[in-house]
C-alpha cells in the first residue's frame, strides 16, 4: 500500500504532504478542488502514467509561481518512489535515492492500480479507444513486454499511417519497413489482449451478478483486427488495395476491440442504463480480481467522483464486492451516502488545494 | 540611466557559443567568463587555432562516411583490416565505439542518419546510394547492420536488409540487448562486443 503521498508543483498543488493508512481514504469537497489530482498523482507515481492524460507535461502546476517541472513522491511498501518531470520533457525515476533509467525497472519496485470513474460508463457506451485503453493499462502493469510493444507499435504506426498519406504513390518498400514492426510487435500486443480477456470474462460475469443482484449474464468477446488466424501480415497485403484507397492502416491491434453481451443482447445497445452502469463497475472490479489472481498483490483503487452518483443498491454492493486488501482512495463532493456507523474510513475534506482532516 | 551590459565582443562569443550542442544561455556565459579570465596560458588562441584547422583539414570519407584527412581515412587506408565484411552504422561518431570493443575488424559505412518520416528523413536523404555502389564494386562476404534498437533503427535495418536481398551476401543485425533509443554511442564496450558477437543472419 501507499503509506505516504508528497506532491510539488503538481497540477494545482504547489505542495502537498499526506500520510495514508490501509483501507479506505475519503477526500471530500466542492468540484475542482483539488480531489482528483491526489488520485491522479497516486496513479502517476505508481504507473508513470494518468488516466486523464496521455503527456506527464500536462500534470504541471501552471499559474503564477509556478515551476518548470513537478515531481510527486510515494512511500509504496518498503520502496521510496520517485517520479520528477521537467517541462522540457525530461523525466527522472528514483527507487530509494537511487536513479532508475528505463521504467520497466521503476516500476518492478511500484504496485498496481485500479482507477475507477464516472466516466467509466464510457467503456459500454464509447468509442473503441476507451477500450483498448482499457485493455492497455491492465496488460501495461501484468506483462513487461506490453508497454514497450505498445510503444514501439504507435510509433510505427504513426510512421506509416505518415508515409501512406504523404506521396501521390505510395513508396511501398519504405512503408513495409515499418510494416514489419506492425506486425512484430502487434503480435504481441494481441497475443496479451487476449490471454487477458479470456482470464477477465469469467471474472466480470460473476460481478455483474453480484453487482445488480440479478441473475444478468455477461459475456465479454475479444474483436482482434488482425485477420484471420491473427494473421497480421497476411491481413495487411489483403487489405492493401483498400489501404491505398483510404491511406491509412486498416488492420491491427489500434483497431481491436470488446463486445459485451449482457443477457445475450450486445450491451451498448440494448442494455438498460442501470445495467450498463453494472457493467462498467463490474468491469473494474474484475480488474481488481484478475490483479489479484494472477500476482497476489492487491491493486490500490482510486476511485474517482464515483461514490455520490451510484444508487444505495450499487454503492453497497461495490463496497461488498472490491477487494478487502486492497487500500481504497476515494474522492466524492458529499457524505451524505456515508454510514458512519458501518463503513470505518479517514476523510480529508479539500478545499482549494488545501487539506484538512475532518 | 542606460543598463550596463557586455562589450558587443563578449556579447558575441556568448552567442557563438550558444550554438554549440548542450550550451544554454547560462553555459555560454560561464565558459565566456572563464575563457576571458584565464591567465597566462593562451587558452583562446589555441581553441581558435584548432577551430580554424578543423574546419580545413577534416573532411568526410566518401567511401565510408567517417572522419578523414588529406591523408586519407583511418580506416579505409589501413592495411591488415578484414575485407570480407562491411558494418553500416547510423553515424560516424558510432565508429569509435565498435572498434573498442575489439569484436570487429571489418570495414565501415556510415549512413549519416536514419530512415525517419516523421522528421522528414527519407532514404534519399541518407548515404545508401554510396553503399549499393560500394557493395557492387567490393566483394564483402556478409554486411552487418548495426543499427540502434528503436523503431527507426529497426525500419531502416528492414528497408536495408530488402535492398540489399538481391545481392548475393550474407546480412546480419546486430542481437538484441543495446539500449532502446540510444545509438550505438550509449552502449558500453561489453554490450556492443556481445551483440556484434550474438549477431543473427537475416
Ligand atoms: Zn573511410
Amino acid at each position: 500500500m501507499l503509506s505516504s503521498l508528497e506532491l510539488n508543483q503538481f497540477r494545482c498543488f504547489e505542495s502537498l504532504r499526506l500520510d495514508l493508512q490501509p483501507g479506505l481514504t475519503i477526500f471530500v469537497g466542492n468540484n475542482a478542488q483539488g480531489k482528483t489530482s491526489i488520485l491522479e498523482a497516486a496513479c502517476a507515481v505508481l504507473r508513470l502514467q494518468s488516466p486523464r492524460t496521455s503527456t506527464l507535461g500536462d500534470l504541471i502546476r501552471m499559474g503564477p509561481g509556478a515551476g518548470k517541472g513537478f515531481s510527486v513522491r510515494g512511500q509504496y511498501g518498503d520502496c521510496e518512489l520517485s517520479l520528477r518531470h521537467t517541462a522540457k520533457g525530461g523525466r527522472k525515476l528514483a527507487v530509494d535515492g537511487e536513479n532508475q533509467g528505463r521504467s520497466s525497472a521503476y516500476l518492478r519496485y511500484s504496485g498496481l492500480v485500479v482507477w475507477i470513474a464516472s466516466d467509466d460508463l464510457a467503456l459500454v457506451k464509447g468509442g473503441g479507444s476507451t477500450r483498448r485503453r482499457y485493455l492497455d493499462f491492465m496488460a501495461s502493469q501484468l506483462f513487461p513486454l506490453y508497454r514497450p510493444a505498445l510503444k514501439a507499435y504507435d510509433r510505427a504506426l504513426r510512421s506509416r499511417n505518415f508515409l501512406l498519406k504523404r506521396d501521390a504513390s505510395p513508396n511501398w518498400a519504405q512503408i513495409d519497413a515499418y510494416t514489419k514492426i506492425l506486425i512484430e510487435n502487434g503480435g504481441v500486443l494481441t497475443r496479451h489482449r487476449s490471454e487477458l480477456v479470456a482470464a477477465l470474462a469469467p471474472l466480470a460475469a460473476a460481478s455483474q451478478k453480484q453487482i445488480s443482484g440479478q441473475d444478468e449474464s455477461l459475456s465479454i468477446e475479444y474483436q482482434a483486427a488482425s485477420g484471420t488466424g491473427d494473421d497480421l501480415a497476411a491481413e495487411l497485403l489483403r487489405r492493401r488495395p483498400d489501404e491505398l484507397r483510404r491511406r491509412q492502416t486498416l488492420a491491427g491491434p489500434h483497431r481491436d476491440d470488446l463486445t459485451f453481451m449482457v443477457n445475450d443482447m450486445p450491451a451498448a445497445k440494448f442494455a438498460s442504463e442501470g445495467q450498463q452502469r453494472t457493467l462498467a463497475l463490474a468491469l473494474k472490479l474484475a480488474q481488481s480480481h484478475l490483479f489479484i489472481g494472477k500476482t497476489a498483490r492487491p491493486p490500490v483503487l482510486l476511485i474517482d467522483d464515483v461514490f455520490g452518483e451510484l444508487d444505495p443498491d450499487r454503492r453497497n454492493a461495490l463496497m461488498e464486492a472490491w477487494p478487502e486488501d486492497s487500500q481504497k482512495l476515494v474522492t466524492t463532493t458529499h457524505l451524505d451516502w456515508l454510514d458512519s456507523s458501518r463503513v470505518d474510513a479517514r476523510i480529508w475534506k479539500v478545499d482549494s488545494a488545501q487539506l484538512r482532516q475532518a | 540611466m542606460k543598463q550596463v551590459e557586455y562589450p558587443a565582443p563578449v556579447k558575441q562569443l556568448i552567442l557563438q557559443l550558444k550554438r554549440l550542442p548542450g550550451i544554454g544561455p547560462k553555459s555560454a556565459e560561464r565558459i565566456t567568463v572563464w575563457l576571458l579570465q584565464i591567465q597566462g596560458d593562451s587558452v583562446m588562441k589555441s581553441i581558435a587555432e584548432s577551430l580554424a584547422t578543423a574546419e580545413l583539414e577534416i573532411g568526410e570519407c566518401e567511401v565510408c562516411g567517417f572522419f578523414a584527412t588529406e591523408e586519407g581515412c583511418g580506416i579505409c587506408d589501413r592495411s591488415g583490416r578484414d575485407d570480407s565484411v562491411l558494418c553500416v552504422v547510423e553515424q560516424a561518431t558510432d565508429i569509435l565505439p565498435l572498434e573498442k570493443s575489439g569484436a570487429f575488424r571489418g570495414f565501415y559505412h556510415s549512413l549519416r542518419g536514419r530512415i525517419a518520416p516523421l522528421e522528414n528523413v527519407g532514404p534519399l536523404d541518407l548515404r545508401i546510394e554510396s553503399l549499393i555502389t560500394r557493395l557492387k564494386s567490393t566483394a564483402f562476404e556478409e554486411v552487418i547492420l548495426a543499427l540502434s534498437s528503436d523503431v527507426e533503427g529497426e525500419a531502416t535495418a528492414n528497408y536495408l536488409a530488402e535492398l540489399l536481398a538481391p545481392f548475393d551476401i550474407k546480412i546480419s543485425r546486430l542481437a538484441q540487448g543495446l539500449p532502446a533509443g540510444g545509438g550505438l554511442e550509449s552502449a558500453d564496450e561489453l554490450t556492443l562486443f556481445r551483440a556484434l558477437e550474438g549477431r543473427r543472419t537475416v
